[in-house]
């Protein structure tokens, strides 16, 4: 109970506040909803919000899986040496910058309307943090393993596999769980060009002015979000907890 | 690029613009606490006249940037939109003193709460419509639904009548890439929404062949691109808006009968669209502006009748829970 009381305070007030500030009229209902209204309309909206919950899910883990094995993959290739590094790193950031608002509707004529679009568009937003974490743990290995490995004749693989890598996994991790976000970031987009899913409700809430219901759809993003964010958690907790001090203590 | 009411790439850009907007109301309203939303839907008090158009300056918008303004005395500042830019919410709000709406826009508004009217309606039959291929040689609006992808705006009252009255069942139904084109050229078997005088004349340019059919025909025929006021500002500032409207009023009548100078005008504000696309919208639309009743009655002159059966046909749709009056919904002034 304790662990849970504190993130639920701020919850409990801010609901609170929000819902007698709209019913006593200081904010008016058709720019911000209550909370009771949007729950209503969770409640009215369960079949089709339910639905595009699952779709939108579906998409944002698909993107997040390829980004997860692309970018560990792009990152372990791009530490395997220097000049393949600096041949290719510029373009790896070229995922960090790409504005995915302006180049959606080109993914909707490239791979069509519907779930690849989707897909698409989680990965390509979400793929960056992990080359960048990913790299950069593998190259800050602790110089005295690497001389260790070297001095017992371990080859590049072993010295990869057995060192490099698990070194890096608190670095990876921090890196998947800024993905995490990301991608479900990713799909709404992808969504709100590609249609269906939980952008697709928004679309639709906001154009017919039900604000209750855009913030219905908003608020199951940010659920799907944060079970993401858990999973990940979850991983850290149980592959870290013997040796990394982050999940010590 | 010409005008509709959503834009691919510039609806998008709109969103995340409106997103960032949100954040940051959302960091005031921790900052100084929630009363500050209601201040802000509360406060419009400023000399400055602010008119919220829904999209960039383009023919749709003719007589508001023709209209004598500083000939009135009145201090005017137009604010150019993006697509689906939340003018009813901004003129509700206080964030602009008028906004241009959709008439079917205004009745769900005012049916949420939101207490504005309209004044002046540009568009005397709405100018959407839905371009198919000329190949496919169709006949008539519902063969639209018998195959293929049909790229519509669900949110909006008239996809759900079509799909009450024809179904949807044998089409694949996707989001409105706005005024691009990119996906109708390049299949043959693609419909999509759009404004008759806008996307249809893209297309043609483009060398396709394309037949339009208005969404008019099936009987849905909402004013559009309607001047409307928060009726508490009407209210308190009757002479000012009756200015207002009134150089509203003689801009169109001036842009009708002359589009160029205010064309130039406004091609210097939307450098996007070249001088001979806006020379030809504002032509094409002249008829849905003025016909025999405006000929009558004046320029924007709205009837009781169409606002009636509007808002039955919302009802009938579900759009608002139950009918509202007719009357409160535009002002003849």
């Amino acid at each position: 109970m304790r662990g849970i009381l504190p993130p639920l305070i701020p919850a409990i007030l801010v609901i609170t506040a929000m819902e007698l500030a709209v019913r006593q009229g200081f904010i008016p209902a058709y720019l911000v909803p209550a909370p009771s209204a949007v729950l209503a309309a969770m409640v009215e909206s369960r079949a089709e919000l339910g639905q595009a919950f699952l779709k939108t899910s579906a998409g944002a883990l698909l993107g997040f899986a390829l980004s997860a094995f692309g970018g560990i993959a792009i990152a372990v290739l791009l530490s395997s040496s220097r000049s393949i590094q600096r041949a290719l790193y510029p373009y790896a950031v070229f995922f960090q910058t790409v504005p995915i608002i302006a180049i959606a509707p080109l993914l909707v004529i490239w791979f069509g309307y519907g779930m690849k679009t989707v897909v698409v568009s989680a990965f390509v937003v979400s793929i960056f943090p992990v080359i960048a974490n990913t790299l950069t743990g593998i190259l800050s290995t602790d110089p005295n393993l690497r001389d260790l490995f070297q001095l017992y004749g371990a080859s590049q693989w072993v010295t990869l596999l057995k060192l490099r890598f698990p070194a890096a996994l608190p670095q990876i991790l921090t890196g998947l769980r800024v993905a995490s976000g990301l991608a479900v970031i990713g799909a709404i987009v992808g969504e709100f060009i590609g249609g269906e899913g939980l952008g697709s409700v928004v679309d639709v809430a906001r154009t017919q002015q039900r604000v209750d219901k855009v913030f219905a759809a908003v608020l199951l993003a940010s659920a799907l979000g944060l079970a993401l964010f858990g999973l990940i958690n979850l991983i850290s907790a149980v592959t870290l907890r013997r040796w990394h001090a982050s999940e010590q203590g | 690029m010409l005008r509709s009411k959503v834009k691919g790439e510039a609806a998008v850009r709109r969103r995340l613009r409106t997103c960032h907007y949100n954040m940051a109301m959302d960091r005031r309203a921790f900052l100084f606490g929630l009363p500050a939303f209601g201040l802000l839907a509360s406060c419009g008090g400023s000399s400055k006249i602010r008119l919220a158009l829904n999209w960039k300056p383009d023919p749709q918008f003719g007589g508001f940037y023709a209209a004598p303004f500083k000939e009135r005395k009145l201090d005017v500042e137009i604010l150019p939109g993006g697509a689906g830019t939340p003018t009813v919410q901004m003129i509700g709000a206080g964030s602009a003193e008028f906004g241009v709406v959709s008439a079917d826009e205004l009745v769900v508004a005012r049916s949420r709460g939101n207490d504005v009217v309209a004044l002046f309606a540009v568009f005397q039959d709405t100018p959407q419509g839905l371009m198919v291929h000329a190949e496919r040689k169709l006949a008539a609006i519902e063969e639209v639904f018998e195959e293929g992808t049909v790229a519509l705006q669900r949110g909006l009252p008239y996809a759900r009548l079509l799909e009450k009255q024809f179904g949807f069942d044998h089409v694949k139904i996707v989001p409105s890439p706005g005024g691009d084109i990119t996906a109708f050229l390049n299949d043959p078997l693609f419909a999509q929404q759009c404004f008759i005088m806008s996307e249809p004349l893209q297309a043609r340019h483009a060398g396709a062949k394309v037949t339009v059919f208005p969404v008019a025909d099936v009987g849905y025929n909402p004013y559009t691109t309607v001047l409307a006021a928060n009726r508490k500002y009407v209210r308190e500032n009757p002479g000012p808006v009756e200015q207002f409207v009134g150089a509203v009023r003689e801009g169109w009548r001036a842009y009708v009968a002359n589009a160029k100078p205010t064309n130039d005008k406004m091609h210097d504000l939307n450098p996007s669209m070249d001088p001979a696309t806006f020379a030809e919208v504002a032509q094409e639309q002249v008829p849905f502006i003025q016909n025999d009743e405006t000929d009558a009655a004046g320029l924007g002159s709205m009837k009781r009748e169409r606002w009636e059966k509007l808002i039955g046909q919302l009802h009938g749709l579900g759009d608002i829970p139950e009918a509202i009056s007719p009357d409160d919904c535009f002002k003849v002034v």
